[in-house]
Formats: C-alpha cells, sequence, structure tokens
C-alpha cells in the first residue's frame, strides 16, 4: 500500500499550523522565527511531495527558491532582532507596541 | 510505507517541542531534529539533491545562525526575561483559528481526487544525458536550474545580495549605541563620552 | 429693425440697465440715473413705433421665445391691451426715472435705486407682455420681488423693511391663487398660450371656471390692494415718493386689472366670479376712500386713494365695461403720478417732512407744486373736462348699464367721498398759516422717533429735473379723457376693436336713468364734497383757527377710523402672531432636540466606532498575527468548501 498525496499535504498542514500557532502564543522573538522557519519547511515538503507525484522538477527548483528566500528572511530577520533587542531589559515582542492606536 | 509514518511522527513531535520550550536553545535542538527528519523524508520522495540541500543550508547555517544570535543577546543579560504578557487569553482563539483552517484544509483533502504517488518515478522529462535521467538527483536539478529556471536562479543571487547588505545595514556597528527608550540627552552624552573614550 | 426684435429689444433694456447698474452702479454715481432713465425712456419709443403695427391688423405683434414641449411655448405679444400699458410702464416711469434722479439727488445708495427701478420695469413689462399664463406668473413674481426690494430701498429704518415684509407676504398669498389658477387652465387646456387658454375656454365646466377666476382674483385682489388684502399698501409709502408714484399708484397695483381684462372671456362666461370681482372692487372703492378722510400723512392720503381708484377700475372690469375700467387705469396713470411727484416735490423741499398737519401756507411758497396738486386733484374728483371725469363717469354708468344698480349708487357717493378728502388735503396743505413750527402736540401729532436717512449734504439737484416731469404729465392730466370722445366710435373704442369683444357683455337695453342724469348726479356729489371741504378747511374762519381746529379733529378722530376698520389687527391676530407662535416652538422645541441632535448623536456614533475599533489597533504583531490567520482561514474554507479556481 503506497503512500497517498493527501497524506503528505496533511502531514504538511499538521506543521505548518504548528508553527503558526507558536507564532501567535510565543513572546520571545527568536522562537517566533523558528516557528516562522517550520511553516517554510512545511510548504517545501508539500511542493517535493506534489514535485514527486506529478515529476515535475520545476517543484524542485521551487523549494530551492523557498529555501534561499528562508535563508535571507531569516538573516534579516535575526539582524532586526539584534539591532532591536541589543540594550533592551526583556527580549519580548510585546515591549515593542509603540505602533498602537 | 512505515517510514512514512514514523518519520512523520518524528516531525510533528519536534515541531512542537521546538514551539513549546522556553529556553531558545532547546527550541533549536528541536528544530535541528525537524530539520534532519524532513531531509529523510525528503530522500523517501526521491528528492536526493534537496535533501542534501536542506541538511546543508538549514540545519548547517540557518540554525547556526539563530545559536550566534542566542549567544549575542544573552551575553550581559542572563537567561532571557520577559516582560508581562499583555494577550494573556490569545491561546484559545489561536488554537481555535488553526483548527479550523486544519479542519478545512482536511475537508478539502478528503474531497479532492488526489492521485497516489506513482510507485516508480518515471525519467525526468528533460531528455538529458546519464546521471541527469534520474528524477531528483544532482544532474537532473542542475539541468533545469541552469537552463529551464534560469531567471528564478538568478534573482535568488539578486535576493541573497539584498540580505546581506540589509543585514550589514540593520545590524552593523553603524548604528551606535540606538536603545529602547533612551533619553536624548543621556545618548548624546553617552555619544560625546565614546568619542572621548577614542581620542584618549 | 423688425418689429419683433423692436419688441424683444423694448423688453430686455430694462434687464440689461438693472444688470448694468447692479454691476457698474456704485463707480457711476449719479450717471446711474441717467443711465437707468435713458433705457426706460428708449423702450418707450420703441412702444410708440409699434403703436401702428398693434393697430393696424389683428394679433398685433407676436415674438415667440423659447418653445419647450408642445403646450408650453413662451413668447411675447404686444395687442392693444398690452401695448397701453407698456406705454403707461415705459412712459411715464422714464417720466419718473427723470424725476428721481432729481430727488434721490443726495442719497447715497442712488445707483441700486435706479437698479431696481430699472428692474421693475423689465418685471412688469414681462407680466403685460407674455403671451402665455406662465409667462405673466413669472412676471407677476418678479414685480413682487420689486416691490420688496423698493419699498424697503431705506433698510435702516425698521418700519420701512416691516412694511416691505408684509407686502411681500400678502403679495406672496395672492400668488397661491394665480398659482393655483395657472396649474388649473394646464391641465385643463393642456396649453399655456393665452391663445389656445381662451379658445377651449367655452369647454370647461362652470365651476372649473369659477374656481380659476377666483384663484385669479385672490392674485389680483393682493397685487391691487382690494380689500381684504389691502393693508400692504398704506405701509407701502415707507418706500421713496418715485417708488410710491410708479409702483404703487401708476402700474404694479394695477396689474390685477390687467389680469382681470386679460382673462375676460374667463371671466364673461362666468356671471359667479364677475358678480364677486365687482363686489369686492366697489367694498374696496368705498372703504379707502372712508379711510382716506382719516389720514394725516400726504403719502398715506395718496394711498388710500390709489386703493379707492384701483377700486373703481375693478368694479368696472367687474361689471363687464371692460373699456372704462381700462379707460380709468390710463387717466389714472397720469394724475396719480402727478399728485404722488407733487407731494414729492413738497416732501422733498419740507425736508422730508410729510404731516399735513404740519404744513400750511404752502400756497405762497411753492407755486408750481399748487398747480401740479391742483390739477391731479380735480382730474382725480372727476371734474368735469379734466381726464378723470370721462373715465369715472364711464365705468359708474356702466355698472348702472351692465345691471348694478347699487354699485352704481357706491360709485357715486365715493366720487363725493374722493372730493372731499382730496380737497381737505389740498386746504390743509397750500392755506392756512404754516404750521411747521408749531408743537406736534398741539397739532395732535404722537411723537416718535425715526432715524434720519443718509444723506450727502452739499450739492442740490437741479430744479428742473423734478419740475419737467410734473409740467408734462400736466398735460395728460387734463386730456387724456378726450379719447373717450365719439360715443362708439371713439378713438378708444376703435382702439380696443375687438379685443374685448369675446368679453364684453352688452349693455342692458333700458338702463334705470339716462347717462346725463348719472353725470349731474356725480357732479352734485362732487361740488358737495368739495363745498364741505371748503368750509371745513378752506374758508378764512377755519384758516385762521386752522392749529385748534386740527388738533381737535386729530384728537377726536373715530377710533374705527384710527385702527382702518381693525382689519390689520384681524390679519395678525388671524395669521401673523399663530404662525410667529409656531415658530417660535419649533424653534424651541425641535430644532435643539432633534435636528440638532441628530447631528451631535451622529458625530457621537462616529466617535464610539472609532473608538471601538481603536481598540484592535494594539501595537502587538501577536495580535495581527491572529488577524492574518483568521483571514487566511477563509482563504483555506473558500477553497477548500467552494472548489476555489475549479
Amino acid at each position: 500500500m503506497s503512500v497517498d498525496l493527501a497524506n503528505y499535504v496533511a502531514l504538511s498542514g499538521v506543521m505548518f499550523f504548528v508553527g503558526v500557532a507558536g507564532v501567535i502564543v510565543r513572546r520571545n522573538p527568536l522562537i517566533m522565527l523558528m516557528a516562522i522557519e517550520l511553516m517554510f519547511n512545511a510548504a517545501n515538503l508539500a511542493l517535493v511531495a506534489f514535485a514527486r507525484a506529478w515529476v515535475a522538477n520545476a517543484g524542485h527548483v521551487f523549494v530551492f527558491l523557498v529555501i534561499t528566500v528562508a535563508a535571507a528572511e531569516a538573516a534579516i530577520g535575526l539582524a532586526i532582532v539584534v539591532a532591536v533587542f541589543r540594550r533592551a531589559k526583556n527580549v519580548d515582542v510585546d515591549e515593542v507596541a509603540s505602533m498602537h492606536g | 510505507m512505515i517510514a512514512f509514518y514514523a518519520l512523520a511522527v518524528v516531525l510533528i513531535a519536534s515541531a512542537i517541542f521546538t514551539v513549546t520550550q522556553k529556553s531558545p536553545v532547546y527550541s533549536v535542538v528541536g528544530l535541528l531534529v525537524n530539520f534532519i527528519t524532513l531531509a529523510a523524508l525528503y530522500f523517501t520522495l526521491d528528492a536526493e539533491f534537496l535533501g542534501v540541500i536542506q541538511i546543508v543550508v538549514y540545519s548547517g547555517a540557518i540554525l547556526m545562525l539563530f545559536v550566534f544570535v542566542i549567544a549575542l543577546l544573552s551575553s550581559g543579560i542572563g537567561p532571557f526575561s520577559e516582560g508581562p504578557n499583555r494577550l494573556p487569553r490569545i491561546a484559545l482563539p489561536a488554537l481555535l483559528a488553526t483548527l479550523a483552517s486544519f479542519g478545512f484544509l482536511a475537508f478539502g483533502l478528503l474531497h479532492a481526487p488526489l492521485a497516489p504517488i506513482p510507485a516508480h518515478a518515471s525519467a525526468s522529462t528533460l531528455g538529458a544525458v546519464g546521471n541527469a535521467n534520474v528524477f531528483g538527483s544532482v544532474g537532473d536539478f542542475g539541468v533545469a536550474l541552469f537552463t529551464v529556471q534560469l531567471l528564478p536562479f538568478e534573482v535568488t543571487a539578486f535576493v541573497l545580495m539584498v540580505a546581506v547588505i540589509g543585514v550589514v545595514l540593520i545590524a552593523g556597528d553603524a548604528a551606535p549605541q540606538q536603545t529602547l527608550g533612551t533619553h536624548p540627552a543621556k545618548r548624546r552624552a553617552r555619544e560625546r563620552e565614546s568619542i572621548v573614550k577614542v581620542l584618549k | 429693425m423688425t418689429n419683433e426684435t423692436a419688441l424683444y429689444a423694448l423688453w430686455l433694456l430694462p434687464l440689461a440697465g438693472a444688470i448694468a447698474l447692479w454691476a457698474f452702479g456704485p463707480a457711476l454715481k449719479r450717471g446711474a440715473g441717467w443711465l437707468g432713465s435713458a433705457v426706460v425712456l428708449v423702450s418707450f419709443v420703441l412702444a410708440a413705433a409699434l403703436f401702428g403695427a398693434v393697430t393696424g391688423g389683428p394679433g398685433g405683434v407676436h415674438a415667440p421665445l423659447v418653445t419647450w414641449t408642445a403646450g408650453f411655448a413662451f413668447g411675447l405679444q404686444l395687442d392693444p391691451l398690452s401695448l397701453l400699458w407698456t406705454l403707461i410702464i415705459t412712459g411715464v416711469g422714464g417720466l419718473i426715472h427723470v424725476y428721481a434722479i432729481g430727488y434721490m439727488w443726495s442719497d447715497r445708495a442712488i445707483a441700486r435705486f435706479f437698479a431696481y427701478l430699472n428692474f421693475f420695469v423689465f418685471a412688469m413689462l414681462t407680466l403685460v407682455l407674455s403671451d402665455n399664463v406662465v409667462g405673466l406668473l413669472v412676471g407677476w413674481g418678479l414685480v413682487g420681488l420689486a416691490s420688496y426690494f423698493l419699498i424697503g430701498f431705506w433698510f435702516y429704518k425698521p418700519s420701512a423693511v416691516a412694511a416691505a415684509r408684509k407686502a411681500f407676504v400678502i403679495n406672496v398669498f395672492g400668488d397661491l391663487g394665480i398659482m393655483y389658477a395657472v396649474f388649473a387652465l394646464y391641465a385643463a387646456t393642456g396649453s399655456i398660450a393665452f391663445a389656445d387658454v381662451f379658445a377651449k375656454a367655452g369647454t370647461l365646466s362652470s365651476g372649473l371656471v369659477v374656481a380659476i377666476c377666483v384663484g385669479l382674483f385672490i392674485g389680483a385682489a393682493a397685487k391691487s390692494a382690494q380689500v381684504p388684502l389691502h393693508t400692504w399698501l398704506p405701509d407701502a409709502m415707507e418706500g421713496p415718493t418715485p417708488v410710491s408714484a410708479l409702483i404703487h399708484a401708476a402700474t404694479m397695483v394695477t396689474a390685477g386689472v390687467y389680469l382681470v381684462a386679460r382673462f375676460a372671456p374667463l371671466f364673461s362666461s362666468s356671471p359667479a366670479a364677475q358678480e364677486m370681482v365687482a363686489v369686492v372692487g366697489g367694498l374696496t372703492m368705498v372703504t379707502g376712500a372712508v379711510l382716506g378722510v382719516a389720514q394725516w400723512d400726504i403719502k398715506r392720503i395718496l394711498a388710500y386713494s390709489t386703493m379707492s381708484q384701483i377700486g373703481y377700475m375693478i368694479m368696472g372690469v367687474g361689471v363687464g365695461a371692460y373699456q372704462a375700467g381700462v379707460l380709468h387705469f390710463f387717466t389714472h396713470a397720469f394724475f396719480k403720478a402727478q399728485l404722488f411727484l407733487g407731494a414729492g416735490i413738497i416732501i422733498h423741499a419740507l425736508h422730508d417732512e410729510q404731516d399735513v398737519r404740519k404744513m400750511g401756507g404752502l400756497y405762497f411758497r411753492m407755486k408750481f407744486a399748487f398747480w401740479a396738486m391742483l390739477l391731479g386733484t380735480l382730474a382725480i374728483c372727476g371734474f368735469p373736462f379734466f381726464s378723470g371725469f370721462y373715465s369715472k363717469d364711464a365705468i359708474v354708468y356702466g355698472a348702472l348699464e351692465h345691471g348694478h344698480p347699487v354699485l352704481f349708487l357706491a360709485g357715486v357717493l365715493t366720487a363725493g367721498l374722493t372730493a372731499y378728502y382730496m380737497f381737505r388735503m389740498l386746504f390743509v396743505t397750500f392755506f392756512g398759516p404754516y404750521r411747521g413750527e408749531v408743537p406736534d402736540e398741539m397739532l395732535g401729532i404722537a411723537p416718535q422717533a425715526q432715524p434720519a436717512h443718509e444723506e450727502e449734504h452739499g450739492s442740490h439737484a437741479p430744479a428742473w429735473l423734478m419740475q419737467a416731469p410734473v409740467a408734462i404729465l400736466m398735460v395728460p392730466t387734463v386730456v387724456a379723457g378726450y379719447v373717450l370722445w365719439g360715443g362708439a366710435a371713439s378713438p378708444w373704442y376703435r382702439y380696443f376693436g375687438s379685443t374685448f369683444a369675446a368679453g364684453e357683455n352688452g349693455p342692458l337695453a333700458a338702463p334705470l336713468v339716462p347717462e346725463w342724469a348719472s353725470t349731474l348726479l356725480v357732479l352734485a356729489l362732487v361740488t358737495a364734497g368739495i363745498v364741505v371741504a371748503y368750509l371745513r378747511y378752506g374758508a378764512p374762519a377755519a384758516r385762521a383757527d386752522a392749529v385748534a381746529r386740527l388738533g381737535r379733529e386729530a384728537a377726536g378722530m373715530p377710533v374705527a377710523l384710527r385702527r382702518a376698520f381693525w382689519v390689520d389687527d384681524l390679519l395678525a391676530a388671524l395669521f401673523v402672531r399663530p404662525l410667529q407662535a409656531f415658530g417660535e416652538l419649533i424653534a424651541r422645541t425641535l430644532d435643539p432636540h432633534v435636528i440638532d441632535a441628530g447631528v451631535r448623536d451622529f458625530a457621537w456614533l462616529a466617535g464610539a466606532l472609532g473608538a471601538i475599533f481603536r481598540r484592535l489597533q494594539t501595537g502587538l504583531v501577536r495580535g495581527y498575527a491572529l488577524t492574518i490567520v483568521i483571514g487566511a482561514a477563509g482563504f483555506i474554507a473558500y477553497f477548500a468548501l467552494l472548489g476555489g479556481a475549479k
């Protein structure tokens, strides 16, 4: 019995939503960024599964692109975290709320 | 097939572990396990090149980036401290939203005619030679990347360059002692101090 | 220049004058007077030039304007009736314009005055030149507006403002009547042009015709100051004397007469309507004369006499004697203008003194004014060989001929009263000692404060500006009535030709008394009136004792006369005060609690909504992330449940 494509997509979905919940619930910016990485990887998994199902290596190229962008985003996100929280008292995203209405 | 389910369990467990740990270092470890498991899954899907890339780039580079930043931030402070929780009861709505989304996704999946994965991946469709004929191999991927998908390749190069410049600008030394909530007068006094220190 | 072009020109020139004066008046200063007068006199020349065209063939001169849709065509027409009115408006109007240059010489707002006067002439011409009921209605309204402007010209006098408002409101009330009549006419006949309406007049039900005539006459009564809508006319004397002469004597107040004459086919087909018109006219005629006896302000005496004379005219057209009624309009325009302008000369010379009790002995100082007033007075009394004699006798006898003996007697009696109070005015003003220096209480004058109207002191108007028009008017005052010589073949009847053929009811076969008897009766009463006036005011004994006599008369004036039969008070109690109370009630309750509250609450609502939505702007990243996730859930739901792009 082979594994259905749907299984892979469901797995990808679960991982994705774990990441989402992580972003919302956690207040440490580093852990938030890690949760975002989880989301990226969930998308990658879905892409690879589809590429295998349809025998299209365009999906692989797309994954390559996603990895690159995720890397860039992680770098810049971490740079921002460093810049903002260098001398802060608390490493807490809730403290950076100066855009409140 | 059993490989799939085993790997799936590990994947999700490590994901939840990553998200729920108090210390970021534990979270990094969880994330590492997650990435490696993911690479294994890629191998089961015949995406050999991507699996290797996943290990090398993600767990080898990006995670190291996280570790360095943790080290940077925690120097001089001690364990990460957090202020008061401004949205204390957000867990429930978040949970509901994610469960609802997943529910919709599952519903869609159940009603969508997704084909089973073919047992044997046929040769790649590009008509390449030798190793490049195997689906998911390095040759196959390389041929695609440098011919058909050349544009995305160039764009990624550009993106990476922008990222590097951005990081240098944002987090570099050019921004001296900008802190949260420092009074401008105090800031100017500190700048004068640092200039005096340099001249000494 | 074709006839149509001349007609357009003569109609539009006063408007052009008004606009030019409104725009450039302050720069022109006194030049405004010359421009205004020139415009009106040119219109007069054009109208006179068209005389031949009008009397030459049937239909006169017709100049179409705009056709909006079928049955809704605007245009101008010049037939004998409208030509007569046009000549009077522009001719007498032009003379009054010239007079006003002198009268308003030292007034600061002289340009505005002439702009308004030109505007009035344009409005009145619109009224009489329209060939359709809607154009007439437009002119009707504009004339009321012009009257408001001119009565309240010295707007810093509260009494003037109140008088202007009163005139306008009463006029608007009349406008309602005429408006509904116009609506009914259009609905019934499907066209607004006079030609079409009168052609179809025979097909309308008699009830509808009566209703339309009543509506029309309500308008006429308001505009022509018929009882009970007459209360605005005496107060309208607050305006400058040229205004009183032009609008409230010669032209605007005769618009009602024009209306009834124009709609003769309608009125003549309804005996009930005619009866109403005749009776109201007769009632006004008598009331005006009775009240005129009790007046002390020279302009108010003339105002009530105007009311009374217009009552004559209305009565004339009401009984069906259209030619007679219109003839009286013709002669009245001349001698009433004469009287007002002469009174203006006196008022101007005495520096705005208008109370005859403070005059006296002016015969020696102002001979020219005396002769002017004398000629006018003789004309208005219907003294033989003066113009008024012919027209008044024609009306009075016409009433008898058309079967209204009571109205005939009323007309005769009023003639006597008219003679009495007009000669009273003459004697008190011009004879006896000069009473300008006598203290007011001795003469029975109540003290009152009036702000003096603004004048530049310095130059005085050349005397000929005010005297020449009066002198010119003396001629028609005497001879205008002679157009009636020759009975049915007279110039007057030949001029009108068949204009009133559709409308005029033939005289009864056998009137009660022959014409010469009626003339003698009138003459007798007129003489009696003059004699009584002489004995009371003009005789040497009366003159010597003038101050005491006048004081006694003023003190002993019956209340009914002093309060003008309480008509003003009645109207105030019935209409004015309830409406004012209603307005105050609304201002106290509806305005602050409903209208203001609505606006306030709307503003409050905006703020409250903002406060609610402001709570979403927490500034916290996690909250925004949750919002994004909820949106994403929506997207997923859409694609999962509804098949999305499939």
